[in-house]
């Protein structure tokens, strides 16, 4: 029993100096952000000797930061939100139906998750182009209701499957229908779903680079933070200083968010693979 | 009379709720997918209005004199494989390690699953300044040849900085799927073993791996999907080079279509990647399935 004790002991001590390693890219880029480029040149293991927040000033007016990360809010939940209705609303009517129809446009609905982005990308851009939907941001996130809904449904139509069929059918006594009886009655059963969902998606449309690229590269003002911040880094190059700078403050939000709500993200992410 | 009306009513709320998702799939998809065949038969460059019709050139060109195409599909299928093998194995070993009774134990986890939350780009960036400034002074502090590689400028060792950056990324998710697999073996199992005399390793090959298998489905499953895309870190890590090779498929797509403004080439491309997709997806789908029926 000692001796399993102390194994365990020693285990833990190595797997924490090997996390330790393995996030020290991210502490470094995190303390370098906060040097000048003569500091960075000289060591770049060596701590700031004073700590200058003069790099996060500068980058932060000269990237518009605060617009950037409202275009990125704006396309995140216009994405999510979308997806999130119509997938649910899709999923609860096409399980709830047993009709050669329903099933037809199930499937069709979620094939696409076969089809990889880069084989529709061009001929997207070009409909997107004609449906007025690029070059803005919330055109940008409606273009993400399309793109993320067939895993959604394929998720939520598994999970409306496992709801007994009498839950909806108590609430059609009590005189809900359509889109009430969904609201009030269906929609809060299928909570859990929902969230891991929203974790997966928000994750996904938040860092998503390719299609912002596509749709919304063309002007500063319709920008995402990390398109923004690719375009920074192209024009600094080794500024290294305000670079990492701007690396940091692209991943801050994702990390903060990601300390806060680890337990649900961590497990929304299982849920969604598990079950997708 | 009040039947049909009923059925009517039914019917109409049927197609309010299906209808939404089925258009967004449609305009998001199956369009996009159909104008994509059309544009790979013509040479059209994405802005002139003069679009030709060209058969099946494209496709010909594709196969027999394309070494861009050649060279991506084989870093592609290298990339592929070694990811697959690499972030399963350590995955493996590190989550069976994380399952231990340890104090630190959803700290480490939380450490592992870090980068997964950041996106591919940000990451590529955040490699490139240590391959080049924190590599630098890491030769500067122990003189060992190995830090002044050109882990960026030499083909091979690009190759080996993607493939682990990308490793990098996303081992956290694939811990957290073998945890979850872990912790619905039986812990019983386990105990009978141990008292059957049986040491950690033989536990591990005899009861712990052939328990995991649904979570090794799941696992190879994503890492196939998502390494047969690459596209993200390439993009802000190398490039595409030194010399070109590093580009994988997606990632010519991507230049033949906006950067060398071949529309109709690029789209062909394109389309060989649906169908390449396709065919491992299936092949993969129906024998995992087998597997599963048989056991």
């Amino acid at each position: 029993m000692q001796a399993r004790k102390t194994s365990l002991a020693a285990l833990e001590i190595v797997l924490i100096v090997v996390a330790l390693v393995f996030i020290f890219p991210i502490i470094l880029v995190g303390y370098n952000s906060l040097k000048t480029f003569g500091e960075v040149m000289i060591n770049v293991m060596a701590l700031p000797r004073h700590l200058t927040f003069e790099n996060y000033s500068y980058v932060w007016k000269s990237i518009n930061y605060p617009r950037l990360f409202l275009n990125n809010v704006v396309v995140t939940a216009i994405g999510v939100a979308g997806i999130v209705f119509i997938s649910s609303i899709g999923a609860y009517k096409l399980a709830r139906t047993n009709t050669k129809l329903s099933g037809i446009i199930y499937f069709l609905c979620i094939v696409p998750m076969l089809i990889p982005f880069q084989s529709i990308m061009v001929t997207l851009l070009k409909l997107a182009q004609t449906l007025h939907l690029a070059n803005s941001d919330w055109g940008l996130g409606i273009q993400y209701w399309g793109l993320g809904a067939p895993m959604a449904l394929f998720i939520y139509h598994g999970f409306v499957k496992g709801v007994p069929r009498e839950l909806d059918e108590s609430g059609t006594i009590d005189g809900a229908s359509g889109f009430s009886l969904f609201f009030r009655i269906v929609f809060p059963l299928l909570k859990p779903v929902t969230a891991t969902i929203i974790v997966i998606d928000v994750m996904w449309i938040w860092n998503d680079f390719l299609l912002p690229l596509l749709m919304v590269n063309g002007s500063p003002s319709t920008k995402t933070l990390t398109l923004a911040a690719y375009t920074f880094v192209g024009q600094y190059n080794t500024d290294w200083q305000y670079t990492m700078t701007a690396v940091v403050m692209t991943v801050l939000p994702s990390i903060i968010v990601f300390i806060l709500l680890q337990k649900h993200i961590v497990k929304g992410v299982t849920a969604g693979a598990v079950k997708g | 009379m009040r039947k049909m009306g009923r059925k009517a009513a039914e019917r109409l709320e049927f197609g309010i709720f299906a209808a939404p998702v089925l258009i967004c799939v449609l305009l998001a998809f199956y369009i996009p997918f159909v104008m994509s065949m059309l544009y790979s038969l013509t040479d059209w460059n994405g802005i002139s209005k003069k679009i030709t019709f060209v058969g099946l050139d494209n496709f010909r060109q594709i196969f027999s004199g394309d070494a861009t195409f050649a060279s991506a599909s084989w870093f592609t299928v290298k990339f592929t494989i070694l990811f697959i093998v690499l972030s399963n194995v350590i995955a493996i070993v590190l989550a069976v390690l994380l399952d231990q009774k340890l104090r630190t134990s959803s700290l480490l986890r939380a450490a592992f699953f870090v980068p997964y939350i950041l996106s591919l780009i940000i990451v590529g960036f955040i490699w490139k300044f240590i391959f080049s400034q924190g590599f630098q002074s890491l030769a500067n502090a122990t003189g060992w040849p190995i830090w002044t590689w050109s882990w960026l400028g030499e083909p091979r060792l690009a190759f080996i900085s993607v493939l682990l950056v990308s490793v990098w990324q996303s081992i956290g998710f694939y811990i957290v799927i073998y945890i979850a697999g872990l912790q619905a073996i039986p812990g019983e199992l386990q105990e009978a073993a141990t008292v059957d005399g049986a040491g950690p390793m033989r536990r591990f090959f005899s009861i712990t791996l052939p328990l995991l298998a649904p979570s090794v489905t799941i696992a190879v499953f994503m890492a196939l999907t998502n390494s047969i895309k690459v596209f993200d870190v390439i993009m802000s890590l190398t490039g595409g080079g030194p010399g070109g090779s590093t580009i994988s498929v997606a990632f010519d797509v991507y230049r033949e279509t906006f950067q060398n403004n071949l529309f109709g080439y690029g789209t062909a491309k394109a389309l060989v990647l649906f169908v390449v997709v396709l065919i491992i997806t299936v092949v993969q789908l129906t024998y995992f399935k087998r597997r599963e029926v048989e056991q």
